[in-house]
C-alpha cells in the first residue's frame, strides 16, 4: 500500500497533474456556482477534454470540479438562496439568514473550511474502506461481475426517484440504447439500421452529456421559475479560528452521515446533507439559532456533501457501481480511457486508484485556495445572466459532442437523448438509472454471456456461487422493497377508510 | 399525469415490441457463443414489455401520483429547439465561425436578453472561447464551411 502511495504521488504530483487538478476545481467552483449546473453537470461538460488526456490525469481533474463543485454549489445557496448542487440545498436554510444579516464572509468561510476539513477526511475514509474491499472483491469471476451489475441498476432503480417501475424502465432504456453497436462476442452489427456511424455503437460520453447536461438546459428553458440576484453590499469578513473550532460536534455529525450516503447510492449529497443539519440541531448548544442564521446550520451540511465526494468513490472503485450522478461521471470517464473499475483496478493500474487519493487530497487544498481567492469573483459568477449561461451551455455542449469523434452523429445522439432526458424528468423517469444502464451495459451481458460460456449453458451457475448468489438476492429484496411497501401502505389505507 | 403514463405506456409497448422484432434482423456468425447476440436483447425487451404494460395498468387503475405537471413555456423551448437544430445542420454549410456567433444570438434574443452590445460580446465571446479550447488547444477538426477554403 506504501509504494502505492508513493506512485500515486508521482503522478498526483506532476506539474501536467497540479496543472488540470487546478483547472477542474476552479471550473468546479464556477460550475457549481452557476445556478442549474451541477457537479455531473460540470464534470460531464469536461469529459470530451479528457479523450486525449493520461486516464490518472483525466480522473484526478474530474475528481478536482467534483470537489471544487460542492463549494460552487454552496456559493450560490449562501447568497441568492439557490443551490448551485442538490448536496447545498441544507445549507440554504442558515447560509442565506447568515448572508441576510451581513455575515456573508462568515457562511462562505464556514462553508469553505468546514467543507475542506470533510473532504479530507472522507480521503482518509476513502483508502480505509476501498483497498480491504478491493481484497475482497478479488475472487469475482463473471457470474458475480453480472450479479453486481444487476444489483447496482436494481439500487439505482429503487431508490434513487420515487416511482421503481419508472427507474426500472429507466435503467432498461439505457441497457437497450447500449446493445446497439457490434455485438461484443461475434462482431456481428445489431440495431444499427444500416448506419455505419452505429457500428462503434451510442457513445457513452454523449449519451451522458445529453442526459444529465441538455436535458437540465431544456428543463430550465422549458419550466424556468424567477431568477434571484444580489442586490446591495455585503460583509466578506472571516470567520475566526474560534468560531470554527465551535463547530466541532456538526462536522463529526456531517462525517458520519456523509460517509452513510457515499456507501449507498443516493442524492449527491442531498441526503446526508439534511440529515446532519437535522442531527446538528439536536446536538448543539443553540438549537434556538438554527433557521435564524447558525454557523453549525452551515457547517453540517457543508461537511456532509464534501465527505461524500470521498466516499461516493469507494463502491465506485471498487465494485465498479456509482452511487450518484457525479460517479456516474466517473465511471464513464473510465470507461472511455478503457479503465476496468473493481478490484483488479487496485492490482493492475495502481498508478490511476492510488493517484485518485493523492489526488483528490490535493484538491480539496486547491479548493480551500482558490475558494478564498474567489470570495468576489464568485458573486459575478452567480448573477451571469441566464439567456447567456444557457446559450453558453448549449454551444459548449455541442462543439464538444462533436470533438468527441470529429462527426455530427454523437451531435445529434446528445441532442435526442438531451430531448428524451428532459421528457423522463417531466414524468417522473430515473436519468441517472438510464445512464447507469448505458453504462453498465456492456459489462452486464458480456459477463452474463461469459458465465454461462463457462458452466456450459446452465443458469444455476449464478445461484450456486455464493457471492453472485447474495448480490442476486439483494438484487431481488431492493425491487420487491418499494412494492412490499407499497402493499403495506395500500392496506393501512384501507384500514384507515374502513374504521 | 395519469393520462399521460397510458400513453408513455402503450409508447413504451410498441417500442419493446419493435425491438424485439429487430433481434430477428441480427445475422448470428458462426463464431459466437452459446446465446448469440439476440439473447439479451430479447430479454430486455421482454422486460421493458412487462415493465410497459405495468406502467399502462396501473395508469387505468388510477394508482399512479395525481397532481397537475407545472406549465411549459413551449413557444420558448420549441424555438430554443429549433434552432438549436438548425444549428447541427448549418454547422456544415456555414462552418463554426459564422454558424455558432449566429447561433448565439439567435438563442440568447429568444430567451430574453436584448442588449445590442451584450448580444455582440456573447456571440463573439463564447465562439473565440470554444474556438480556443477545442480547435486550437484540443485539434478538433470542426467544419469551417466557406472560411476554411
Amino acid at each position: 500500500m506504501l509504494e502505492g502511495f508513493t506512485l500515486g504521488a508521482q503522478i498526483a504530483l506532476q506539474p501536467l497533474s497540479l496543472v488540470m487538478m487546478l483547472f477542474g476545481v476552479a471550473w468546479g467552483i464556477i460550475g457549481g456556482a452557476l445556478p442549474g449546473i451541477s457537479g455531473s453537470i460540470a464534470m460531464a461538460l469536461l469529459l470530451p477534454l479528457t479523450f486525449d488526456m493520461d486516464p490518472a490525469v483525466a480522473l484526478m481533474m474530474l475528481a478536482g470540479v467534483y470537489i471544487g463543485a460542492m463549494y460552487g454549489g454552496s456559493i450560490t445557496a449562501i447568497l441568492i438562496r439557490t443551490p448551485g448542487t442538490p448536496g447545498a440545498a441544507a445549507t440554504v436554510i442558515d447560509g442565506y439568514e447568515l448572508h441576510k444579516r451581513g455575515l456573508s464572509g462568515k457562511a462562505l468561510g464556514v462553508s469553505l473550511i468546514t467543507g475542506t476539513i470533510g473532504g479530507i477526511t472522507s480521503v482518509f475514509i476513502l483508502v480505509g474502506f476501498a483497498v480491504p474491499l478491493s481484497r475482497l472483491a478479488l475472487a469475482f469471476g463473471p457470474p458475480e461481475y453480472f450479479a453486481l451489475g444487476v444489483f447496482g441498476l436494481a439500487l439505482i432503480s429503487s431508490f434513487v426517484g420515487r416511482d421503481l417501475l419508472k427507474g426500472a424502465i429507466s435503467g432498461l432504456l439505457g441497457l437497450i440504447v447500449a446493445t446497439a453497436g457490434t455485438d461484443p462476442f461475434s462482431g456481428t452489427p445489431r440495431f444499427t439500421f444500416g448506419e455505419t456511424d452505429l457500428l462503434t455503437g451510442v457513445e457513452i460520453v454523449a449519451g451522458m452529456i445529453g442526459l444529465f447536461a441538455v436535458s437540465e438546459m431544456f428543463y430550465q428553458i422549458a419550466e424556468s421559475g424567477a431568477w434571484e440576484t444580489i442586490r446591495g453590499k455585503f460583509s466578506t469578513d472571516l470567520p475566526r479560528w474560534v468560531e470554527i473550532v465551535k463547530l466541532k460536534t456538526a462536522m463529526v455529525i456531517g462525517t458520519v452521515m456523509g460517509t452513510i450516503e457515499g456507501l449507498l447510492p443516493g442524492g449527491g449529497g442531498a441526503i446526508a446533507a439534511f440529515i446532519s443539519y437535522n442531527e446538528a440541531k439536536r446536538w448543539s448548544k443553540h438549537p434556538e439559532e438554527f433557521g435564524h442564521g447558525s454557523l453549525e446550520g452551515v457547517a453540517a451540511p457543508e461537511t456532509a456533501n464534501n465527505v461524500v465526494t470521498g466516499t461516493a468513490m469507494i463502491p465506485l472503485l471498487t465494485f465498479g457501481i456509482p452511487g450518484s450522478n457525479s460517479a456516474a461521471v466517473m465511471l464513464a470517464a473510465m470507461m472511455l480511457h478503457g479503465v476496468q473499475p473493481g478490484p483488479l483496478l487496485f492490482e493492475r493500474t495502481p498508478q490511476i486508484v492510488y493517484g485518485l487519493f493523492v489526488g483528490m487530497f490535493i484538491a480539496n487544498l486547491m479548493m480551500l485556495g482558490l475558494g478564498f481567492l474567489s470570495l468576489r469573483p464568485a458573486i459575478a459568477v452567480v448573477n451571469i445572466q441566464r439567456p447567456l449561461l444557457l446559450t453558453g451551455i448549449l454551444a459548449l455542449v455541442l462543439v464538444g459532442a462533436y470533438s468527441i469523434s470529429n462527426r455530427m452523429f454523437e451531435v445529434w445522439v446528445v441532442l435526442a437523448t438531451g430531448l428524451l432526458g428532459y421528457g423522463m424528468r417531466r414524468y417522473g423517469f430515473n436519468v441517472l438509472a438510464m445512464v447507469l444502464g448505458l453504462v453498465l451495459g456492456f459489462m452486464v451481458e458480456v459477463n452474463l454471456r461469459r458465465s454461462l460460456l463457462i458452466s456450459l449453458g446452465n443458469p444455476w451457475v449464478f445461484f450456486t456461487r455464493p457471492i453472485s448468489a447474495v448480490l442476486l438476492l439483494f438484487a431481488l429484496i431492493t425491487l420487491l422493497w418499494p412494492i412490499l411497501r407499497q402493499l403495506r401502505e395500500d392496506r393501512r389505507a384501507r384500514l384507515a377508510r374502513a374504521a | 399525469m395519469r393520462r399521460a403514463d397510458l400513453l408513455i405506456g402503450v409508447g413504451l409497448l410498441v417500442i419493446a415490441i419493435l425491438y424485439y422484432q429487430q433481434t430477428f434482423a441480427i445475422t448470428v456468425g458462426f463464431a459466437s457463443d452459446r446465446l448469440g447476440p439476440a439473447f439479451f436483447p430479447r430479454l430486455l425487451a421482454l422486460a421493458l414489455g412487462a415493465c410497459a404494460v405495468a406502467l399502462s395498468w396501473r395508469s387505468i387503475r388510477g394508482r399512479s401520483d395525481p397532481g397537475p405537471l407545472p406549465p411549459v413555456q413551449a413557444r420558448l423551448f420549441l424555438a430554443t429547439l429549433g434552432l438549436t437544430v438548425a444549428y447541427a445542420l448549418l454547422l456544415h454549410p456555414l462552418g463554426y465561425l459564422l454558424a455558432t456567433p449566429l447561433y448565439v444570438v439567435a438563442v440568447v434574443g429568444v430567451l430574453g436578453y436584448r442588449r445590442p452590445g451584450g448580444l455582440a460580446v456573447a456571440a463573439v465571446g463564447i465562439t473565440g472561447v470554444l474556438y480556443l479550447v477545442f480547435v486550437r488547444a484540443l485539434k478538433v477538426l470542426v467544419p469551417m464551411g466557406p472560411l476554411g477554403r
